[in-house]
C-alpha cells in the first residue's frame, strides 16, 4: 500500500519537476512547481512527518508560489521562443554535474543498503518524531540557537526588503490622498535632470500652476 | 493487508461519500435560503414556484446548469481554463474530512464510534494548507480566461486572500495556545466542561472574543463574500474571475464559494463556539447515549446555520468596500489586533495556565 503510494507520488514529483524545466509557458512551469511541492508533502506524510508536510503546503505551495503566479499574471510573461543554442561549452559541464549528482545519490543508496542495522523509515501510524509536540520541543530546547539565528535572518530579510522597496519611493511628506498628484522635480523643471525630489500638488489647479510656471 | 485495513478504508470511503452528499445538500439549500432571505430583506418574495414554497428550486437550478451550453473562450488557455474550477471545488471539499460533528457514541454494528471522518495530529494546519492552495482556483481562472475583467478579478482576489490569510491564521493562535493541540477533535472535547458551556470564546482564562471577531471578519474576506466581494464586484468587473465561465464550470465555482462558507463556519464553530457541545445536553441525556449524540449533532448544525444566516444577513445589509480600504483594513487594523490578541493570550498562558 505504502509502496504504491510512494511510487505514485514520487513519479508525480519527478514528472512535475521535468515539466517545470521543459514547459515553455512560465505559468505552466509555476503550476508544475506547485505539483512538485504537493507531491513532496505527500511523501513527507509517508515518512511520518505530517507537520513538515503541512508547513510545506502552507509556506511553499500556498504562499510563495501564489506570489510567483501573481507576478507572472501581472507581467503577462510571453512564452519562451526556441532559439539557437549559445554557450555550447556549458553542455559538457552540465553533463559532468549531473554525473556527480547521480554518483552522490548512488553512493547514498549503496551506503544505506550495505549498513545492516538500518533504522529505516519510521512507520507513520506509530511514530511520533514528526508530530507537532516533538518538533516544538526540539525547536525550543535542543535546537534553540539555530532556530533563533534563522528567525533573525528572516527578520533581516524583511527589513532589507522594506528598505529596498522604500528607496524607490518619494519622500515621506508625499501625501497619498486621492486626488493629490506627486511629480518629480525633473518633470517640473527640465534643467534639473535626474532630480527626483517630489513636488506635491493637492488639486489639479495647483498641479497646473506648477507646470505652467515651468512653461514660462 | 488484512481484512481490518480493507474494512477501515471502505468505511472511510462510505463516510466521505455520505459527508460530501450532506454538504452538497446543505450548500444547495443555503443558496435557496440566501435567495429567500435576501428577497425578504429587500421586500420581495424570492423563488417560490418550484415545489412547495420553492423547496425544489436548487434541483431546477442544477438541471439548468447541466443542460446549458458550455462556452469556452476562443483565446483562452485551455488546460488552465479547465483546471481552475477543478482546483476550486477540490480544495473546498477536501477540508471537510477533519471537522468533528458529534461526540463519541456507541452505534449498533459499529461499536464505539467518534463522529468525525478522520482525525490526525496536524488537522488545523491541514485546513490552513488546503485553504491556501484554494487561491489558485480563482487566480488561474482569472488569468486563463483572457479577459481584462477576469484578470483584474483574479489579481484582486489573490491579493485579498494573501492579505487576509495572515490575520486569519494569527487569530487562531490564541485558541491553539490555550488548548495545546492542533487536533480539532481534542480541541472540541476540551470545551465540554461546565455542562457543555466551556467554549473558547467565553472560557474563564483568556477568552478568545477578539480572536473570534478577527477570525469572522477574515473568514468573510477569505470566502469573497459581501462586504469583501471585490473579486466579483459586478458594478466594476462584470462578474470578476468567473465572467467567462458558463454552465457546469460556473456551477463548480458557485458551489466552491458556498462550500467554503460552510467550512469556515465549521472551523469557527469548532474552535470558538464549542463544536458539538450543547449546554446541559450531557446532564439531561447522559454521556455517550444515542440521544446525546443526536442532540449534539443538531446543536452543531444549528451553530452552522447561525453563521450561514449571518453571511446572508451581511450581504443584505452592508455595501462593498473600496479596494484600498480593504487592504489597509486588513494590514493596518486586523493584523496588529490579531498580534495583540496573541500577546495577551500568551502572557496569560505563561503565567496562569497549568503546565
Amino acid at each position: 500500500m505504502i509502496a504504491i503510494l510512494f511510487i505514485l507520488f514520487a513519479g508525480l514529483a519527478v514528472g512535475c519537476a521535468v515539466a517545470v524545466v521543459a514547459q515553455r509557458n512560465p505559468l505552466y512551469s509555476a503550476i508544475s512547481l506547485i505539483g512538485v511541492f504537493i507531491s513532496l508533502a505527500a511523501l513527507y506524510v509517508m515518512l511520518a512527518a505530517p507537520f513538515i508536510a503541512a508547513v510545506q503546503v502552507i509556506v511553499y505551495a500556498g504562499a510563495i508560489m501564489v506570489l510567483v503566479v501573481f507576478v507572472i499574471m501581472l507581467l503577462n510573461v510571453e512564452e519562451e521562443v526556441r532559439r539557437r543554442l549559445r554557450l555550447r561549452f556549458l553542455i559538457p559541464s552540465a553533463i559532468l554535474l549531473a554525473a556527480v549528482l547521480v554518483a552522490q545519490a548512488a553512493f547514498v543508496i549503496y551506503f544505506v543498503h550495505t549498513r545492516d542495522p538500518t533504522p529505516g523509515p519510521q512507520d507513520p501510524a506509530t511514530s511520533d518524531v514528526g508530530l507537532t509536540l516533538s518538533i516544538g520541543k526540539g525547536l525550543f530546547t535542543t535546537y534553540l540557537l539555530p532556530f533563533e539565528i534563522t528567525s533573525v535572518l528572516l527578520l533581516m530579510a524583511i527589513v532589507g526588503a522594506m528598505t529596498l522597496a522604500r528607496r524607490a519611493q518619494l519622500a515621506p511628506d508625499a501625501l497619498a490622498v486621492p486626488g493629490s498628484q506627486v511629480l518629480t522635480q525633473s518633470i517640473v523643471d527640465p534643467d534639473a535632470v535626474g532630480d527626483a525630489a517630489p513636488v506635491v500638488a493637492h488639486t489639479t489647479a495647483e498641479a497646473e500652476e506648477i507646470l505652467m510656471r515651468n512653461d514660462e | 493487508m488484512d481484512w481490518n485495513a480493507i474494512w477501515d478504508i471502505v468505511w472511510r470511503l462510505v463516510a466521505i461519500t455520505v459527508a460530501f452528499t450532506g454538504v452538497l445538500m446543505i450548500v444547495a439549500y443555503t443558496v435557496l435560503a440566501e435567495r429567500r432571505v435576501l428577497a425578504f430583506i429587500q421586500g420581495r418574495l424570492g423563488p417560490n414556484r418550484v415545489g412547495p414554497g420553492g423547496l425544489l428550486q436548487p434541483f431546477a437550478d442544477l438541471l439548468k446548469f447541466i443542460l446549458k451550453e458550455d462556452i469556452v473562450p476562443d483565446k483562452s488557455t485551455r488546460f488552465v481554463y479547465f483546471l481552475a474550477p477543478v482546483v476550486a471545488i477540490m480544495t473546498a471539499l477536501m477540508t471537510m474530512v477533519v471537522y468533528p460533528f458529534g461526540p463519541t457514541v456507541t452505534l449498533p454494528w459499529f461499536g464505539e464510534t467518534q463522529l468525525v471522518i478522520t482525525r490526525f495530529d496536524v488537522a488545523l494546519l491541514y485546513v490552513l494548507g488546503i485553504t491556501s492552495v484554494g487561491v489558485y482556483g480563482i487566480a488561474l481562472a482569472g488569468w486563463s480566461s483572457n479577459n481584462k475583467y477576469s484578470l483584474m478579478g483574479g489579481l484582486r482576489s489573490s491579493a485579498q486572500l494573501i492579505s487576509y490569510e495572515l490575520s486569519l491564521g494569527l487569530s487562531l493562535v490564541g485558541v491553539i495556545l490555550l488548548s495545546g493541540t492542533l487536533d480539532l477533535y481534542n480541541i472540541v472535547e476540551q470545551q465540554s466542561g461546565w455542562h457543555g458551556m466551556r467554549w473558547n470564546i467565553i472560557r474563564p482564562g483568556g477568552p478568545q472574543i477578539i480572536g473570534f471577531v478577527i477570525y469572522l471578519i477574515s473568514a468573510i474576506a477569505e470566502t469573497n463574500r459581501v462586504p469583501f466581494d471585490l473579486p466579483e464586484a459586478e458594478t466594476e468587473l462584470v462578474a470578476g474571475f468567473h465572467t467567462e465561465y458558463s454552465a457546469m464550470k460556473f456551477a463548480l465555482f458557485f458551489m466552491a464559494e458556498y462550500v467554503n462558507m460552510l467550512t469556515v463556519s465549521m472551523l469557527a464553530t469548532t474552535l470558538f463556539l464549542g463544536g458539538w457541545n450543547v449546554p446541559f445536553a450531557a446532564d439531561i441525556f447522559g454521556q455517550g447515549t444515542f440521544l446525546f449524540a443526536l442532540v449534539s449533532v443538531v446543536g452543531f448544525l444549528l451553530k452552522l446555520t447561525f453563521f450561514l444566516f449571518l453571511y446572508i444577513w451581511l450581504r443584505g445589509t452592508l455595501p462593498r468596500f473600496r479596494f484600498d480600504q480593504l487592504m489597509s483594513f486588513g494590514w493596518k487594523f486586523l493584523l496588529p489586533v490579531a498580534i495583540l490578541n496573541i500577546i495577551i493570550t500568551a502572557t496569560w498562558a505563561f503565567f496562569w495556565l497549568p503546565k
